[in-house]
């Protein structure tokens, strides 16, 4: 059993109730969540050290502007955190900075995650048309229920690691009854409960619904097979990859908003990847024409040969692709591959090296 | 534009990309230039590249006035010979923003522009590529059917205030169709490498190109009204501090819109480098002076940095636009500014080879208003220290 407190508040007061307690009784000295900028403005992510500025937050709101994953490792690359922060994401951002820790791209000292069962995000380009706020009542019936939730990104459809791993504090909603009423709040570590101590709620002992939690895998898992099936991913051959990235017009911005991607400067922006006109006009010599566009595959490649072992598949490479390449899925079926051969999960354990640090001489013996 | 300019009509029967293809063949094949330099559909059929084409057979799929722009052809140019020009001489077959960007890096030494030849024909624009990749097919059929009746609508938002649609002077030949018949195209040089083109191919200028200046002359008044109301109002909806915040606010500081500028050719941008890292003691610190602070950082002072740095070599050809994830009109913002700016300088972008940056030029008559009242500023300052 875990510890589990539980706040007769709707889950997203409850959650801004506990943050609001965290920072008045100086236990954080700054809370990271969404909220809106301004009138017109639109939701991102916030360093909030003001408690009044809680009241206006989103923590639960359903998009992901940035991984937070990355942002906090750009936060703390220098130092680690100097003061204690509570930090509000999602599995996948976690994830993601977990795998950045182990790379010695941020530290998790002096952070409090609180994370929670998630339902997906919403793509980008529903936060820019305005359609999200139409959206909301349906997202929270479906993950009240359990269901999946129709328009959230293709990746998150597919995702089966919606409970969070290195979470602090967890929050239930996915399968979980009345989560307009209470907040069901689980206490994952010392830190979590230590943390806590003194709010007002109901502390007891509980579990997440494993038989709820195995209905959504079940569910997610047969809905990446058909999105799989969506984008034509099944041989990946030399062929499929060539057509998938025809329209790729080499702007990288995939690599640029990719948590695992984290080279100060990518190897196909430096000197070492341009061509002078010599290797053009060798070309036309061969050929009789030359693309300006040629390295797109290898691009894709190199890149999924670097982040596969540590793809958590947050989405966000498609979601930012001018081209609309369903990035997502190849990076999550090559990483799914890649994990899978290396019975790795990336994220999950802080302890666990990168496979590519570690070397097991008995590793792959058949391909030897 | 020159007023005793002629040019050369050429027949185009089978409409205008076939002749400009049918003209580009020929001088190929009669040894004008070595190579073309012209976008070219993917085999996929669902986009265009830039190809580098030798072989007269590669130029069939090729398209003069592809629906969509999806790299800007000033890079491609600047990934060919920045480091240096090639053995061959290569027709390149642009949009005058993309010429006009070209000319901006060759000024900037990222562009050697000697083995090059700019080739321009009268732009109906460009449809913004999520348009376009929603359905490419339907997305032909639409700019075939827009570019032909010259309607702008479905183009980029600020392919429909541009103002230089037709030839700037900086080309070296211009292919011009308004004003033509439907089965003819007209060619103006611009150059003497554009003219010796013509004089090798036995092609005499002997038309009077007034019709067509007449035709261009009527739409680039009635763009720059319209770009003018467009851009007041946008100004109306972006000026001062609170606005200008919020409408960056969606901002991801994906830097996608630098990454696919023409202009910005910095090899790591400021805001990309080590200068931009901060201690968390920084952040905490800048969160608490005002209670919170967005995450990620400093995003509109990426957008006002570039905009300082670029403003004035600004083509507006809209690209950032169209690689912005989450659509903040990028592409209009910085028109409204760059017009300001460039006007300020009495400078054009891409104009012509011979007008320096104005960055790089002093001129010691220039801008003594500012100087003036920065100077009774300063002399009162003095009196308050006093």
């Amino acid at each position: 059993m875990t510890k589990a407190l539980r706040i007769y508040k709707s889950s997203e007061e409850g959650l801004k109730e506990l943050l609001k307690f965290l920072l008045e009784n100086g236990k954080v000295k700054g809370v990271l969540t969404l909220s809106k900028m301004g009138e017109y403005g639109a939701i991102s992510y916030s360093l909030i050290t003001n408690p009044d500025d809680i009241d206006s937050t989103l923590p639960l709101f359903p998009l992901m502007p940035v991984n937070l994953g990355k942002q906090l490792s750009r936060l703390t690359l220098m130092e680690p955190a100097t003061d204690p922060i509570a930090v509000v994401l999602r599995p996948c951002e976690l994830r993601a900075f977990v795998e950045l820790v182990k790379r010695n791209q941020g530290s998790l000292e002096n952070f409090l995650f609180i994370s929670s069962t998630c339902g997906g995000v919403y793509p980008l380009e529903m936060a820019v048309a305005g359609d999200i706020e139409e959206q909301l009542a349906q997202y929270w019936e479906s993950v009240e229920q359990g269901e999946l939730i129709p328009d959230v990104r293709p990746a998150c459809k597919a995702c089966t690691y919606f409970v969070p791993y290195n979470s602090d504090i967890t929050l239930s909603l996915l399968g979980t009854k009345n989560i307009d009423e209470q907040s069901v709040l689980f206490l994952n570590t010392d830190k979590g409960e230590s943390f806590v101590e003194g709010i007002s709620g109901q502390f007891g002992e509980e579990e997440l619904d494993s038989a709820a939690v195995e209905q959504i895998r079940n569910k997610r898992q047969a809905e990446k097979q058909k999105l799989y099936d969506e984008v034509e991913t099944k041989s990946l051959g030399i062929d499929d990859l060539t057509k998938t990235f025809s329209r790729c017009i080499d702007c990288h911005n995939c690599s640029k908003v990719c948590p695992v991607c984290y080279c100060h400067m990518c190897f196909f922006d430096t000197e070492e990847s341009e061509y002078g006109p010599v290797h053009y006009e060798t070309e036309l010599e061969k050929m009789g024409y030359v693309s300006m566009l040629s390295d797109t595959v290898f691009y894709h490649l190199v890149r999924l040969f670097h982040v596969s072992a540590s793809c958590v598949g947050c989405g966000l490479c498609a979601d930012v692709c001018p081209a609309n390449i369903p990035l997502w899925a190849l990076s999550l079926k090559t990483g799914e591959a890649v994990q899978k051969a290396f019975d790795y999960l990336p994220g999950k354990d802080i302890e666990e090296g990168i496979p590519i640090t570690t070397f097991k001489p008995e590793e792959f013996a058949g391909v030897e | 534009m020159a007023v005793t300019q002629k040019g050369a009509i050429l027949a185009a029967d089978e409409g205008t990309e076939k002749g400009i293809l049918n003209f580009i063949k020929q001088a190929l094949s009669q040894g004008c230039f070595d190579a073309v330099l012209i976008p070219v559909r993917v085999p996929t059929g669902d986009s265009f590249a830039y190809f580098l084409v030798q072989n007269e057979a590669f130029l069939e799929g090729a398209s003069p006035l592809s629906p969509i722009m999806p790299v800007q052809g000033a890079r491609v140019i600047s990934s060919l010979t920045r480091r240096g020009k090639g053995k061959k001489r290569i027709a390149a077959i642009m949009r005058p923003c993309e010429v006009r960007a070209t000319i901006e890096l060759a000024k900037l030494g990222q562009v050697d522009l000697e083995n090059i030849i700019l080739i321009t024909v009268d732009c109906p624009g460009v449809i913004p590529l999520s348009d376009y990749f929603e359905d490419p097919t339907k997305g032909d059929e639409v700019f075939k059917d827009a570019s032909q009746n010259w309607n702008s609508k479905p183009m980029r938002p600020v392919c429909r205030i541009c103002d230089k649609f037709f030839a700037t002077g900086g080309e070296d030949l211009h292919i011009g169709k308004l004003g033509t018949n439907s089965g003819s195209i007209l060619l103006i040089p611009h150059s003497s490498k554009g003219e010796s083109i013509l004089n090798k191919l036995g092609i005499s200028l002997k038309e009077d190109i007034s019709g067509w200046e007449a035709k261009v002359n009527k739409l680039t008044e009635e763009r720059k009204q319209e770009r003018k109301q467009v851009n007041d109002a946008l100004r109306e909806d972006i000026e001062g501090i609170d606005r200008l915040v919020e409408t960056f606010s969606a901002c991801i500081n994906c830097h996608n819109c630098m990454r696919v500028c023409p202009i910005c050719y910095c090899r790591q941008c400021n805001f990309d480098s080590d200068n931009m890292k901060f201690t968390f003691e920084d952040y905490i610190t800048r969160a608490r002076a005002r209670g919170r602070l967005m995450i990620p950082t400093d995003t509109l002072l990426f957008h006002i940095g570039r905009m300082l740095h670029m403003s004035l070599s600004c083509v507006s050809c809209g690209m950032c636009e169209d690689a912005c994830p989450m659509a903040i009109p990028v592409a209009q913002i910085f028109t409204v500014v760059g017009d300001k700016n460039q006007e300020a300088f009495d400078y054009v972008p891409g104009r012509t080879m011979d007008e320096p940056l104005p960055l790089t030029t002093f001129d010691e008559q220039e801008f003594l208003e500012v100087e003036q009242s920065y100077a009774g500023v300063s002399a009162k300052q003095e009196d308050q220290d006093d």
